[in-house]
């Protein structure tokens, strides 16, 4: 079974129809890129997977493990397997950074029917983890991404996804306010997750990250539908040649 | 004994007078602008009088201190601990010094001085020793009462010059009214700890009015909260009488149903040299209503002056209220003085990134609630208070919004 299908999604904001057909079939194990130009409906495609409110699905379905998503809460969908790395990772000021990963981790445990994890196997496991990804100490004492740098809230994504061993992981222009050595660390953090369980939706709009996390299928969206489907290469084509070359052609054709 | 002595009836006369000329505060006064008494006018108080009542059992809250209690608005010697070496405790009626403060207290244009003081239902003082560290903290226990009576305690507190003291206010009671009047002197170079919970019964009106006066080199820091009642006024006079005291003045509120909660302050700066700082917290559901006044005065020659608040609530549903009424009076100059307050919701986008981690929308909000409190708490400097304090934060529970 496929682990996440994608069928004929349409969705909207207010009156502002977005996706217009979306169909994409997601197996363990793999990784799809999903490249597009600013408004295509990438960040509302990842949105709309990780069901944020505000969005109205007007037609179509999302399967998880052949479960639809649709009646189910973001923190559902989370504890079902799905992970969103954010673009924009937000600051909680107040919330401390452990009792959010706990809690976190705890609200994944209980739905697996496991047991919660004790505070100091916890922090062992964090602290393991953090350094593989370069955060120190420091950053995970305070408070959820406050006085984080932008190269410093990514990867404190990448340690959540590594904490909570999704099924399936959305990465939204994780490569954005990156400089490259940042952009490497973020990267190994990523493929070190890779494996023939979990699959892996990269977004973004520029092939620099896809030469640090290799894709086996790479999507252009645009304008709320997907317009083509090739490998790896197909990035270094929209490096070379920009996106508005290949709309045209999917237009044509 | 000679006509211009004081006594605690010559005290209470006045009062009585005082407020039979003024009675409760019209409804325009400014100063009840937003919160209405009208329930308290209409309703035939009974000052609670009766000590034979059975004696109720107040939560217990744990800690070392030794609890004073009163019971339906008695001082109950018999229910209470003994306190700490440094301590004394006499009746108010027998204190000069004390009921001169309540006298003068009671003739400003207050309504709860004048009120307990007329109506008082017991009066005590506690005199703290001059350079007495007191490491015990003393509990006042406000249990008991009847849905048709008003309880009217009137408490002194001196604290010597160079004390250090810690005194916590437990209001739990099952009266109509509960107005506590206490007045605190601390004196040049004294240290005070004060937390107040206000936990009063669901059907209980509690106007409370605290008066603090700072020497010099005077060191306070006080938090509130107000959770119980029905409506409720927690409102702190203070004045800076002595060059560099610090004041630190905190509360939070946490309202549901239809609940009322005002926090009303004033602090003075009467002289050159003094720290104030507020920091009020406010978390309203359903329709509840808050509201803070807080005004800040400084004096003419109260340079150096160093006087900050900063008010911020939290609505949580679309039928909840906040009002803010900020004043700053300043004549002085050279001063640094701020305030700001602010009425939010939950951020959505604060929200979603809990959730999309797997956290449900209850706890989730829950820990943006605490979230938001965090630095209101973390202003109280006594360990043993903040952790008798916390507790009451987490169970307030938050209903889940489908």
């Amino acid at each position: 079974m496929a682990l996440l299908e994608i069928k004929n999604l349409h969705a909207r904001i207010g009156d502002t129809d977005i996706l217009h057909g979306i169909n994409l079939t997601i197996n363990r194990g793999e990784v799809h890129a999903i490249m597009g130009p600013n408004g295509s409906g990438k960040s509302t495609l990842s949105y709309v997977l990780s069901g944020r409110n505000g969005y109205e699905i007007t037609e179509g379905d999302i399967l998880l493990d052949g479960e639809s998503l649709l009646e189910m809460e973001a923190d559902e969908r989370a504890r079902a397997g799905m992970f969103l790395a954010f673009q924009y990772p937000v600051e909680l000021p107040g919330v401390g950074g452990m009792a959010f990963l706990r809690a976190a981790v705890n609200a994944r445990l209980r739905e697996q029917g496991e047991d919660e994890v004790d505070q100091l196997g916890f922090v062992k496991l964090v602290r393991a983890k953090a350094n593989e990804l370069g955060i120190k100490d420091d950053m995970l004492k305070r408070a959820v991404n406050v006085g984080f740098s932008g190269g410093e809230k990514k990867r404190y994504e990448i340690l959540q996804m590594a904490l909570l061993n999704p099924s399936i992981a959305i990465l939204d222009e994780t490569d954005s306010g990156l400089d490259i050595d940042a952009l490497k660390i973020v990267s190994e953090g990523v493929n070190s997750q890779r494996g023939p369980e979990i699959g892996m939706v990269v977004i973004t709009h520029y092939q620099r990250l896809l030469s640090h996390i290799v894709p086996d299928f790479v999507h252009i969206l645009s304008a709320g539908k997907i317009v083509k489907t090739g490998d790896k290469s197909l990035a270094l084509d929209v490096e070379e040649n920009g996106y508005s070359d290949m709309m045209e052609n999917a237009n044509v054709a | 004994m000679s006509p211009d002595t004081i006594t605690l009836s010559s005290v209470q006369n006045r009062a009585q007078e005082r407020f039979a000329e003024t009675g409760w505060p019209a409804k325009k006064a400014e100063a009840w602008k937003y919160t209405s008494l009208e329930n308290l006018v209409s309703a035939s108080l009974q000052p609670a009088n009766d000590i034979s009542g059975a004696v109720a059992t107040p939560k217990e809250i744990a800690g070392p201190h030794c609890r004073l209690v009163f019971h339906g608005g008695q001082f109950r010697d018999d229910l209470s601990d003994a306190l700490p070496a440094g301590v004394r405790l006499v009746m108010l009626g027998d204190d000069e010094s004390a009921l001169a403060a309540i006298d003068e207290l009671g003739a400003s244009d207050n309504l709860v001085s004048r009120l307990t003081v007329a109506k008082m239902t017991a009066g005590i003082s506690l005199q703290v020793a001059q350079g007495a560290l007191i490491d015990r903290p003393v509990m006042l226990q406000f249990v008991g009462g009847a849905p048709a009576a008003s309880s009217h305690p009137v408490i002194h507190i001196d604290i010597g010059d160079g004390a250090h003291f810690a005194y916590a206010e437990h209001h739990e009671t099952n009266n109509r009214l509960s107005a506590p009047f206490i007045v605190v002197r601390v004196g040049a170079g004294a240290k005070l700890d004060h937390v107040k919970l206000q936990l009063e019964n669901a059907a209980t009106h509690h106007l409370g009015l605290t008066c603090l006066s700072l020497g010099e080199r005077a060191d306070v820091n006080s938090m509130s909260l107000s959770l119980g009642g029905a409506l409720s006024r927690l409102e702190t006079h203070v004045r800076l009488e002595g060059e560099y005291g610090e004041l630190g003045l905190s509360s939070i509120y946490l309202g549901k149903n239809d609940q009322h909660h005002d926090m009303t302050t004033r602090v003075a700066h009467e002289v050159a040299n003094c720290n104030s700082r507020q920091i009020i917290r406010g978390v309203l559901d359903d329709n509840a209503r808050g509201v803070f006044q807080g005004q800040v005065r400084v004096a003419p020659h109260a340079q150096k002056t160093d006087g900050q608040q900063m008010s911020r609530a939290l609505l949580l549903s679309r039928d909840a209220e906040a009002d803010a009424k900020p004043e700053l009076e300043i004549f002085a100059d050279d001063v640094v003085c701020s305030h700001g307050a602010t009425v939010g919701e939950l951020d959505e986008t604060h929200l979603f990134y809990l959730q999309s981690r797997g956290i449900d929308e209850a706890e989730a909000r829950a820990m943006l609630i605490d979230a938001f409190l965090v630095e209101a708490v973390a202003e109280i400097r006594h360990q043993g208070f903040a952790e008798l304090f916390r507790p009451f934060l987490s169970g307030w529970q938050v209903p889940h919004k489908g």
